[in-house]
This record gives C-alpha cells, sequence and structure tokens, in this order.
C-alpha cells in the first residue's frame, strides 16, 4: 500500500480525532503548566520537625537574647527571645540576618594557609593538625629566641572567658601586649576611673530618664546594646503627651536619632565638650544642680587647697569664667539662648540623663569631652540613681588559678607593651588599639605574630594604608575568625572558629547596660564545616609550647573552663541561658574610690599616677578641641563618618539582608554616596547623583554625591561600614572604607583614639 | 460560500466516477482515485484513531509515569496487630499541632533496635538504616506540592475525615505498592489519580486542587486561596 | 460568589496593623525579619529599589525644609491588604487579576497571592498605588549552602511571578494547626502575629483583629489621629498609622510628590 498524500492528511485527521480523545493532550498541557511552576532550581526546603532552641547573639557588643526556629537540622530563623532580659523579644536587622552568616560562602570551612602573596586571597587547605603545629612552633621558636614579648593578640572584647584565655595564654607566654578593639567604652572606663574610682563599665538607666541630652550618641542607631536602647526610646514616646520623655540630640548631622529627637541641635562638630560645660555653667550659675550632691559627695566642685597648701581652680570656677552661653555660642554656633534654655530644660528635668559616645561609639574618643558630659550627669545628682549613670560591674565568676610565670614569661610580661599603653606617658591607659600600627611604622615597635579573635583589625583601625604597612612588617598573622574578613583574607593562617550558633561561650555583661548579666551562647545547629572552637584551640597551642604555658591551662577542654568558670552559677546560666547579678549601684557615700572618697570634678588621680599635669584646668573636665587632621586651605571640608544600623561596621561584615536594606541614596551599584549640603555643593559644583573624589591627608576615593538637607554645611558624611575587601561579591568591593580616609588624633591625656573627623576636599569629576 | 460546502461538493464530484463504475469495466485512468481506494480512506481514518488512542492511552501514561519501589517493603497488616495504638504509634499529632506523616527511624528503631523476627526486609532494615542511623528515604504516595500547605488537624479534628477519606485502604496493605511519578512534573501519580482518564470513583483516587475545592464546597468550608495555598 | 465560596465556618477577623510612627526608628529589622521570614531573595547588587525584592519596605521621607529645618521620618509598608468598599470588595490588585492568582479572604481579610497560579502579567502591580507588589526579575537563588535557611512554611517563588506580603500567612495557618490539634477554632492574639510586628524592637508594630475589641489593633486604629496611606484613593486599607508630627500625617496622602505639602521623598 502506498501512502500518499491524500491517505496521510486523511490518516493525520484520524490521529487529531483519535489523540483528543485520549488523555495525552489534556494531560500534557496540564503538566507542562504545573512544570513551568517546578522549575528544578527552585528550591523546595524540606519538611521536618520544628524546633526552638535559645542562645545569645554576639554579632555586637549587644548580646541580645535570641530564639532560632529549627525544622530538622536546619536554623530556619532567628528571633529575639521573649523574656531575655536585655532584648526581651525584638531583634535588630543585624541579628535578624546571622543565618546569613551562618550558612553564607563567606565562612572558612577548614583551617587555611597562605600560598600567594599576602592579600591575594590565595590559600590552601590544610589539616588542624598541621595548623596548629604551625602555630606552635612559630610562637615557641620566638619565646626561644627571647622574642617571647614581640607576639601580640587583638580581641574584639575583654571580658569573658574566652578574650580572658587570650589574656592568660600571652601572660603565661611572655608578651603584654593583650590588646582589645576601640570603642567609646575605653574613654568612659577611664573617665569613671579619674572622677570615681572605679575600675567598670559604664551603665545608663535609660529607661527610666526623662529628659535624655545625647551629644552625638546615634541612640536609635546601634549605640550601646541596639535593641534595648531602641526599647527605651519607646518607653520614651509611650503614655501621655505630659508622661513622655524628651530627647535632645546634638548632633551636625540629621542622623535618625536627631530626626526622632524632640530637639535637633546641630552644634559644630567637636565642640560638644565647649557646649556640655556651657550648660554646666547656666546650672552652676542657676544654682540649678543638686546642692547635696555637689556639696557633701563631690570633690573639686569648689577651689581647693592641695597638701602643699596651694591654691587649686575648682569646676565652678573653670565653669563660670570661661564657658559662659555667649562665649559657647561663639564656639558651638547655638545661640545663646537656646543655651540657656536647653540648660535649665535639663536641670529642671525629673530625671535627666546626659549620654555620650559619638555614633555607635566605635571610637574612644576625647577624654576631657566625656568627663564634660559625665560631669553634667554629676552636676544633676543622677549618678547611681534611676534614671541616671551608674557603674556596673560584671557578674562575679570563679576566679582562675594565678599563672606561675616561668623567667622568659616574667622578662615579657615586663617589657612596655607595643601600643605603648601603660608606659609613662600613659600610665592610666590599658591598651590603646589605633595605636600600634603607627608605632610599628614609625617608633620601631614589634610584633613578629599577631593573633586576631573577633576582631578585624585590618578593615576597623582607622588610617587603613598605615595598619596595612604595619601588617606587613608582621611575619606572621593568625586569624582565628569564622568568616573571611578582611583581617583573615590578609592573614598567613586561619584557624576557624566554630560561627557563633555553633559553640558555647559565655556572653558578657552587654555595653551601656546598668545591670550585670552573663549571657550564654549555646550551639543550637551542629558545626557546618571543618571549625573547632577557639578556646580548644588555644588551650592546645598552648599545651604544644610546653611548659608552664601548657600548665597555666589545666583544664582538659573549653567546656570544662566554662563550667569551672561559672560555678554555681553554671545551673542556672545553662537552664536560663543567662545569670543576671543582684546589683544595686552604691549610694553616694561609699560610691567613690577615688583619692578623696568623692566623686572628683577635678581629677587629682592624675597625681597618683605620677602624670605631670601642669594647669589646673588640666585636671577639670575643659574643652581642648580635638582637631581634625588636615589643613584647611587644602581641605576646606570636614569629613565625618556616618554609622548606620543596617550597616554593620565592626568585626561582623554586613550580611546580604542588611546591605538590601541601605537607601537608593547609600549605596548606588558598587559605589557609595557621600552626603553633603545642597549649600556646599553648591560651592563645589557638586549635583544630586554625581562623580567624585574625596580627598584626605590619609587618601582618597571614589564617590557618588547626595544632596540632604540634613548635613550641616562644610560637613561630608559617609556611611561607613562598606570598602570590604574580604567576604565575596556580596559585600566586598562595594564602596570605600572610611576608615581608610581617617587617620588618629591621639587624646593627649588617655593616648585614645579622640579621632572625630577630618580634613577634606570634594572633587567633582566626569563620570 | 464557506469552505465546508466546498468541500463537499468536491468530495461530490469525487465520488461520481465511483457511482458509475460497473464491474468488470477497465479500471479508471491512474492517478485517479478508484473504488477501492476510497473505500481504504475510513480504514486509514480509523488507523490513525487507533494508534493515537493506543499512543494516548497506553503508551503515553507508560512513559508518562516512572515507578519506584519503596525502600523498605512495609506492611501495614503486621504492624497493625503489633502495636498498641493502633495508626497513632507512627502517625501522630505533634505538640504544635503539626502531623508526623512519615514516622522517622527512632520510631522505628524503638521496636526494631535487634530484629523481632526472621523477615528479611526486618534483617534489611536494621542491616540499612538502623544500625547505620540513616533515615528511610520513604517515598510518600499522598506528598503534595511546595505550594500546597494542609492540615491534617484542621481534617482530622475538625472535618472529623477518617484517613481513608484521602488516603484510601493504605493501612490495610500487606506490602508496599510501587511508587508512580510523573516525569514531568515530578509529583506523585495519587495525586493526579491512577486512572488516567481522571476517573474518580472513590474520594481517594485523585488529590488535586478540584478535589480539594469540591469538598470544601460540599461541607461548607473556604476556599479562599490561602485557606491551602502557602 | 467571592462570599458564597468563602463561607467558612462562621468566625471572621479582619486582620490588620497600626504603626507607631513616633516610635519608628527607621532600624529596617522588619525588612530583615520578614525576607528571613517568607524566603525572599536577594542579589549581589541590590540597589536599584525598583526592582529589588521587598515585601515589607520601609520609606524614608522628608518634610523637604532646610537645614537645621530638615527632619526625616520613616514609614514601614507591609501590603496594605486593602479591603476596598462596598459589596465586592474591590481590592484594586485582585479586581484585575486575569489569572485568579490573588483573592481577598473575607474569613481573614488577607489578599492572597499563589504564586504557581501567577503567569507574571503585572497588571496588580500596575493596580497597587503602594507599591507593595514586586516582579521576580530572576530566577530566585541563594549563594551555595544558604538554601539550608530556608523555611519550609513559605513556598520560594520562581521567575517570572509577582510576590508581595501575606501578613505571614502562614503563621496564622500554623497557629490553627495548632488550635485545631486542640480541637478549637478560635486563634488567639498571641497566637498569630506578623514577623515584623515580632522583630520590631521598638514594638512600633501592633498586629490583630481590627474588629475584635479585645485586641490592641482594634482600640489603636480608632485613637484620633490615626491615618491610612492614600486614603483618598478608597482602597480601604487595613493598615493604620499615628504620629505627632503633621507633615508626616499630610505626607501620608500625597500621592506625587510636592503636591502642596513640600514634601519631598528624603
Amino acid at each position: 500500500m502506498k501512502m500518499d498524500r491524500r491517505s496521510f492528511i486523511i490518516f493525520s485527521l484520524g490521529a487529531g480525532a483519535g489523540i483528543t480523545f485520549s488523555p495525552l493532550p489534556w494531560k500534557l498541557t496540564d503538566d507542562m503548566a504545573i512544570w513551568t511552576q517546578n522549575w528544578p532550581w527552585t528550591p523546595v526546603p524540606p519538611e521536618g520537625v520544628v524546633t526552638h532552641a535559645d542562645s545569645v547573639c554576639n554579632l555586637c557588643p549587644g548580646g541580645c537574647g535570641i530564639t532560632v526556629r529549627k525544622v530538622g537540622d536546619r536554623v530556619t530563623k532567628i528571633e529575639g527571645r521573649e523574656g531575655y532580659q536585655v532584648n526581651n523579644g525584638g531583634i535588630c536587622p543585624l541579628g535578624a540576618a546571622g543565618l546569613q552568616l551562618l550558612y553564607g560562602p563567606w565562612r572558612v570551612q577548614s583551617p587555611l594557609r597562605r600560598v600567594g602573596k599576602r592579600g591575594s586571597g590565595q590559600f590552601e587547605t590544610i589539616s588542624w593538625e598541621d595548623a596548629i603545629d604551625e602555630v606552635v612552633k612559630k610562637l615557641g621558636d620566638l619565646r626561644v629566641k627571647g622574642q617571647a614579648s614581640t607576639v601580640a593578640c587583638i580581641t574584639g572584647l575583654d571580658r569573658g572567658t574566652v578574650p580572658q584565655l587570650f589574656d592568660r595564654f600571652l601572660k603565661a607566654y611572655g608578651s603584654p601586649n593583650f590588646i582589645r578593639t576601640a570603642s567609646a567604652g575605653d574613654t568612659y572606663e577611664f573617665a569613671l576611673g579619674l572622677m570615681q574610682g572605679a575600675t567598670a563599665s559604664v551603665g545608663y538607666d535609660l529607661e527610666r530618664a526623662s529628659f535624655i541630652l545625647s551629644f552625638g550618641s546615634g541612640l536609635i542607631e546601634g549605640w550601646g546594646s541596639p535593641v534595648r536602647v531602641i526599647k527605651a526610646h519607646s518607653v520614651w514616646r509611650s503614655g501621655n503627651k505630659k508622661d513622655r520623655a524628651t530627647l535632645v540630640q546634638i548632633e551636625p548631622r540629621l542622623s535618625n536619632t536627631a530626626a526622632k529627637a524632640d530637639i535637633w541641635y546641630a552644634a559644630n562638630p567637636g565642640t560638644e565638650a565647649a557646649l556640655a560645660l556651657g550648660l554646666a555653667h547656666v546650672i552652676v550659675k542657676g544654682s540649678l544642680y543638686n546642692a547635696d550632691f555637689v556639696k557633701n559627695y563631690a570633690f573639686g566642685f569648689e577651689d581647693w587647697n592641695d597638701s602643699k597648701g596651694q591654691n587649686h581652680m575648682g569646676f565652678k570656677s573653670l565653669v563660670l569664667s570661661k564657658y559662659s552661653p555667649e562665649a559657647v555660642s561663639k564656639i558651638t554656633g547655638l545661640s545663646a539662648k537656646d543655651i540657656v534654655k536647653l540648660a535649665q530644660d535639663f536641670a529642671k528635668a525629673d530625671r535627666p540623663l546626659a549620654v555620650w559616645g559619638r555614633g555607635k561609639g566605635t571610637l574612644p574618643g576625647s577624654l576631657y569631652e566625656c568627663m564634660a558630659v559625665h560631669a553634667l550627669n554629676a552636676l544633676v545628682g543622677n549618678i547611681n540613681k534611676p534614671g541616671g549613670v551608674s557603674t556596673r560591674p560584671e557578674v562575679a565568676t570563679q576566679a582562675w588559678p594565678e599563672v606561675k610565670q616561668d623567667s622568659t614569661a616574667e622578662v615579657g610580661c615586663s617589657k612596655p607593651r607595643v601600643d605603648g599603653a601603660g608606659s609613662n606617658r600613659y600610665p592610666l591607659t590599658k591598651c590603646l588599639p589605633e595605636r600600634w600600627p603607627k608605632e610599628i611604622n614609625e617608633n620601631g615597635g614589634t610584633i613578629q605574630a599577631l593573633l586576631v579573635h573577633e576582631a578585624d583589625p585590618f578593615y576597623t583601625t582607622l588610617d587603613s594604608a598605615a595598619v596595612a604597612k604595619a601588617f606587613d612588617r608582621i611575619p606572621f598573622v593568625v586569624s582565628f575568625s569564622s568568616y573571611m574578613d578582611d583581617t583573615a583574607y590578609n592573614a598567613d593562617l586561619i584557624l576557624p572558629n566554630h560561627q557563633y550558633l555553633e559553640r558555647l561561650e559565655d556572653f558578657p555583661t552587654p555595653v551601656g547596660l546598668q545591670k550585670p548579666i552573663l549571657g550564654l551562647l549555646q550551639p543550637v545547629v551542629s558545626p557546618q564545616f571543618d571549625t573547632r572552637h577557639v578556646g580548644d584551640v588555644l588551650m592546645t597551642i598552648a599545651k604544644g609550647i610546653g611548659g608552664t604555658v601548657a600548665e597555666a591551662f589545666p583544664w582538659d577542654n573549653y567546656e570544662t573552663v566554662l563550667k569551672e568558670t561559672m560555678g554555681d552559677k553554671w545551673h542556672t546560666l545553662e537552664k536560663a541561658g543567662y545569670v543576671e547579678a543582684d546589683y544595686k549601684p552604691p549610694a553616694w557615700g561609699k560610691a567613690f574610690a577615688t583619692p578623696s572618697g568623692k566623686f572628683e570634678f577635678c581629677a587629682t588621680a592624675f597625681d597618683k599616677a605620677g602624670m605631670r599635669i601642669s594647669k589646673d584646668m588640666d585636671y577639670l573636665p575643659h574643652y581642648q578641641p580635638i582637631q581634625p587632621e588636615g589643613d584647611e586651605a587644602t581641605y576646606p571640608l570636614i569629613l565625618m563618618p556616618v554609622e548606620l544600623i543596617r550597616l554593620a561596621d565592626g568585626f561582623i561584615g554586613n550580611p546580604p539582608f542588611c546591605t538590601k536594606t541601605l537607601e537608593a541614596t547609600e549605596l548606588k551599584g558598587n559605589e557609595l554616596f557621600v552626603e553633603v549640603n545642597p549649600k556646599t555643593a553648591a560651592d563645589y559644583r557638586l549635583s544630586e547623583g554625581q562623580h567624585a573624589i574625596i580627598e584626605t591627608p590619609k587618601g582618597e576615593g571614589k564617590v557618588l554625591v547626595h544632596l540632604s538637607e540634613g548635613i550641616m554645611p562644610g560637613v561630608i558624611g559617609m556611611p561607613k561600614g562598606l570598602g570590604h575587601v574580604g567576604y565575596d561579591d556580596y559585600l566586598a568591593g562595594k564602596g570605600v572604607n572610611v576608615n581608610s580616609l581617617m587617620g588618629v588624633v591621639e587624646d593627649p591625656i588617655s593616648g585614645l583614639c579622640a579621632t572625630w573627623g577630618i580634613r577634606a576636599k570634594l572633587t567633582s569629576v566626569l563620570s | 460560500m464557506s469552505a465546508t460546502e466546498e468541500e463537499k461538493k468536491q468530495i461530490v464530484a469525487e465520488g461520481e466516477p465511483a457511482q458509475k463504475h460497473v464491474p468488470g469495466e477497465a479500471a479508471p485512468e491512474p492517478g485517479k482515485p478508484g473504488t477501492w481506494e476510497f473505500l481504504i480512506a475510513i480504514p486509514v481514518f480509523i488507523l490513525g484513531v487507533v494508534v493515537c488512542l493506543f499512543v494516548g492511552w497506553v503508551l503515553f501514561p507508560a512513559v508518562l509515569y516512572c515507578e519506584k519501589q519503596q525502600p523498605i517493603d512495609f506492611s501495614h497488616v503486621v504492624h497493625q496487630e503489633a502495636v498498641d495504638e493502633g495508626c497513632e504509634s507512627c502517625h501522630f499529632f505533634r505538640e504544635d499541632g503539626s502531623f508526623s506523616g512519615i514516622p522517622k527511624l527512632e520510631n522505628c528503631s524503638q521496636c526494631h533496635e535487634e530484629a523481632m523476627g526472621e523477615h528479611p526486609e526486618e534483617t534489611r532494615l536494621i542491616d540499612e538504616y538502623i544500625e547505620p542511623g540513616k533515615e528511610i528515604p520513604w517515598l510518600v504516595y499522598a506528598s503534595q506540592p511546595d505550594c500546597v500547605f494542609f492540615s491534617h488537624a484542621a481534617h482530622i479534628n475538625m472535618a472529623e475525615l477518617s484517613c481513608g477519606t484521602c488516603h484510601g485502604s493504605i493501612g490495610e496493605s500487606d506490602h508496599t505498592r510501587p511508587y508512580q511519578y510523573n516525569i514531568l512534573t515530578g509529583y506523585s501519580r495519587d495525586i493526579w489519580g491512577w486512572n488516567i482518564a481522571g476517573i474518580k470513583k472513590n474520594t481517594w483516587d485523585r488529590m488535586k486542587m478540584d478535589d480539594c475545592a469540591e469538598c470544601h464546597e460540599e461541607k461548607g468550608t473556604n476556599n479562599a486561596c490561602f485557606v491551602c495555598h502557602k | 460568589m467571592k462570599e458564597e465560596h468563602q463561607k467558612g465556618h462562621g468566625k471572621t477577623y479582619k486582620y490588620g496593623m497600626v504603626v507607631d510612627l513616633d516610635k519608628c526608628t527607621g532600624c529596617g529589622a522588619c525588612m530583615v525579619a520578614c525576607m528571613a521570614e517568607n524566603n525572599i531573595s536577594f542579589r549581589k547588587d541590590d540597589t536599584n529599589k525598583l526592582v529589588s525584592n521587598f515585601w515589607m519596605r520601609v520609606y524614608k521621607i522628608s518634610n523637604g525644609l532646610p537645614f537645621p529645618d530638615a527632619d526625616i521620618s520613616y514609614i514601614p509598608r507591609p501590603c496594605m491588604h486593602c479591603e476596598g468598599h462596598g459589596h465586592h470588595h474591590a481590592t484594586p490588585c485582585v479586581s484585575v487579576c486575569p489569572a485568579c492568582a490573588t483573592d481577598y479572604d473575607h474569613e481573614t481579610g488577607i489578599v492572597s497571592q499563589v504564586y504557581t497560579r501567577c503567569f507574571g502579567c503585572r497588571y496588580c502591580m500596575a493596580a497597587c498605588p503602594y507599591h507593595a507588589r514586586v516582579f521576580n526579575w530572576w530566577d530566585p537563588r541563594w549563594p551555595e549552602g544558604m538554601e539550608k535557611y530556608l523555611s519550609p512554611d513559605v513556598s520560594p517563588r520562581m521567575r517570572g511571578v509577582v510576590e508581595k506580603c501575606s501578613f505571614c500567612f502562614h503563621r496564622l495557618q500554623r497557629a490553627r494547626n495548632k488550635a485545631y490539634a486542640e480541637k478549637r477554632r478560635e486563634i488567639g492574639e498571641d497566637e498569630y502575629q506578623t514577623a515584623c510586628t515580632e522583630a520590631c524592637p521598638g514594638g512600633a508594630i501592633t498586629f490583630g483583629d481590627l474588629d475584635n475589641p479585645e485586641h490592641k489593633v482594634c482600640k489603636l486604629k480608632d485613637a484620633p489621629g490615626t491615618f491610612r496611606l492614600l486614603e483618598k484613593l478608597g482602597t480601604n486599607p487595613k493598615v493604620y498609622y499615628t504620629t505627632t508630627r503633621d507633615w508626616v500625617q499630610k505626607a501620608a496622602d500625597v500621592y506625587v510628590g510636592n503636591e502642596g505639602n513640600g514634601v519631598t521623598p528624603a
């Protein structure tokens, strides 16, 4: 039979009819529709048994309680822990994005050894044994060569068992160079030491304050323990109008805090101390201060005679003579009328509270400025009072046995610190985290080996070029980071710690909290990669070095250390996830351990420490301007870093979710915006969205310009937290690191970094 | 003039020679359709129909669905007799209201930590899964696609449906039947229905959206999208 | 007809939100919590806000005054779950969807979005005056290993479909599941809260049944000075706002920037 055209058509007609009456076309259409909904690359998250586990977030010093939701063995969500004494539910954007850090490709998945040039990002995977051997050998050699004191260690915090293990390691090993990264807490602790004789951190009773005067603190932008402070802000905003607290913000830029404030005063940047003293002037002159406190519990308010009978100026004389509203008006740019009004409102408020620490409090700042603000608190008598400021100790834990040092350790530890802290020049300073690069680059300081834990000094230390140069002179850099942060990227060896959701560790009292509370990081998920607990690794290294170094660590593992340290508190800690100490700030009569036994407006502790103070004024909080680097003619503008709550700028790189939430006027593609006032922009012929080169004495970068009426003319605001080299394309290469444009201006007394800005120029470029 | 009328005319015109054709006369000129050629058109048509019906009803389903065997040949009958709490021994509500449909390995281990008998499937269970602590990769007949949220609690506790309404008589099976799935969509055949024509005799024959909606309609239950979708 | 096929079991809810803009600090925790809760994808470059995927978006607005009188405010914007007016409840997006991929649930007051049904015509996006809907221009992809945190409660979307805030509807499904397991039908206020509400460190968001006088939102929404966004359009949204700042309230009903109130996007 021949199949001609006709029969083919007839056959096809039949086929058509047949197929129509079969399920094929209908089913196929349906299935294809369903198929288009099921691309194989669209993930289908597996179901599983849902459980919850509690832990503590350690992504910033805020230490919020968190609850994770797990499906099977996967963690699918981080939420604020209800009832936790810090944040009580509620979470910040960074904390909520924590899982991106856990499961992200920026994790260091196993010990790595650098193979390429430093900073090229080329590493090879090595075994834990080899990695530890390498550290043991290197540190052992240095010790044998009598160079133990050239080992330094940088950690994020200095409280808590793990940082203490590092401290102990150095003590036993023979190095004085335990450095914690910088924060405003450094300066505040210094000021509390001087004025109150206390070795403690500062605690603010924000919730109960009724008039909050903030000297540039980004209260709702990550300052202190972020969720707790935002919650306090909501307390201020609750109730009917007359019950509501008043928030006054002093800042040259309309930050979120300034926008939320009842009154925003844009004082000239760097003049905060003058303003505080001007307010003190009005308070003293109008006798608005707490007379009981000032008369009975304070020293140095009035003029005083020393043991030699020499007369010295008191705080009262100083502020009355030098800081009249008119004089302060000239410095700060605020009107004398506003200064008087603000001082009166502050002093007359029920529970006034002045808070200090610029932005998120990531830079130490000026000592006298801190003292001036603290003096304001003293004047209104809110020290250790409800709604006031207090010294806050840590939850007491079991002390470890004394470190038995061999002669090498003794000799090493007696050597001067590489950062100059504790020297004759800075006898009262514990560490100078922003200073060591300078010591290495300029003053012949030496670090032969640097151990870095939960810190990213390569990124966060000001003057990145100097930091990179100093790093070049350190032959051996070891990072214990869980992430490929900038320091890890530039390290020789990475011994990755378990990530915070994978490990057990204590978390000391969150910064700024008025009550001691110790939280517990618990492993809520099994380690995802070949990582080890840094506590265990450090002890293994110590045991490898042997001798008294090994003997300093008589524990089997970190868990034992933690349990022993917590003693009888362990049970509660394990069960509740935190322990709270029953602490009430001492009454004024017992609160001050200064030479006078009183609160000292005039810090005589300087004498005790053997510091040579030449002028009376230098004992007192006074306005000593910290001049930004650079000459005005070349650099007519002032660059100030802007800290955003949606942009992590510490040792944690911003996770993608947070970067996504940045405004379109903060980041565009891989370029960041600097904020300038339209007036300034007009002066330099800059327009919205155009490219410009920002140049400071320390470096330059290409940026985009955003015009904003929220920033003082003459000031450039630049987001802090971008310009990473580590992590990966979700963060690396985005924007410019503002730290690379900033320099370190040292506080003349504390030596801490008092930088608040730097002179800069902005030149338009054709894009 | 419509195309169909034209066609008819053509057919009539073509049909004429056939009608005039007398047996014994010379065959029609080559190239012109003759009687037998006309007759063959019907079987060709029917052949087309038959071939495609065969393709559509027999070949297509055979190609469309792949078959897999369950990892263990499980007998509900045997287990029903052995357990104390009936179906709930293995299929139960968790505290949060979710339903533990497919038991976890630990459920099995509760009884089968040590061999209870000599059945080769049990030996395999212990050797391959319980000993190494590996979850059994059961193939779930009734697994709905990812876009569906199904609440057992709503159907069992509130609507008081029996398990069999959707799952049929699986609880009485002595062997696991093969798991068939659609190669295009990856869905279990139990969802689309075993009858390729989509004919549904029992409530458990098919579990597509319309089947859910039908029952919701009957029972006066909300049929908004977000009742069942996620 | 809709009313008929959504008869339900008698008890109806009208879920909605009241956002206290005085307490909102613009921290963005709601946005991140929402993204983490709802398996929302992200990209290496997410700076083009017209195409980046947010269900909850915090808008920053400014009063447009010169320094130092400038002021800014933040307005968190989830889906408004518009009720519309009249018998047919003309929710703008629902009324234009040719695929019936979105509907207004009369039992909960929640506007759904069914991704497997949507074919991506984006009529709904054009209809929504709040920019609450987003289109998946790209395949949602997670860096290797990161799909581990995806929640099975929310179905990941595919390229070419529209998605939006669901008031964390899966959380209601979860709450219902629990209630049903305990043989009860009513869902308590605490049992169902959205992820953004829970995450907000300032407690600025209150969520609940707008019709239930025992729920906090019910009282808050009736407080003087409460307003909704673009109220004049008659979309009848279920997200309410409060603020003590007049300019912010004025801005809320401005359709185009600079429409007489001197308000501009910051």
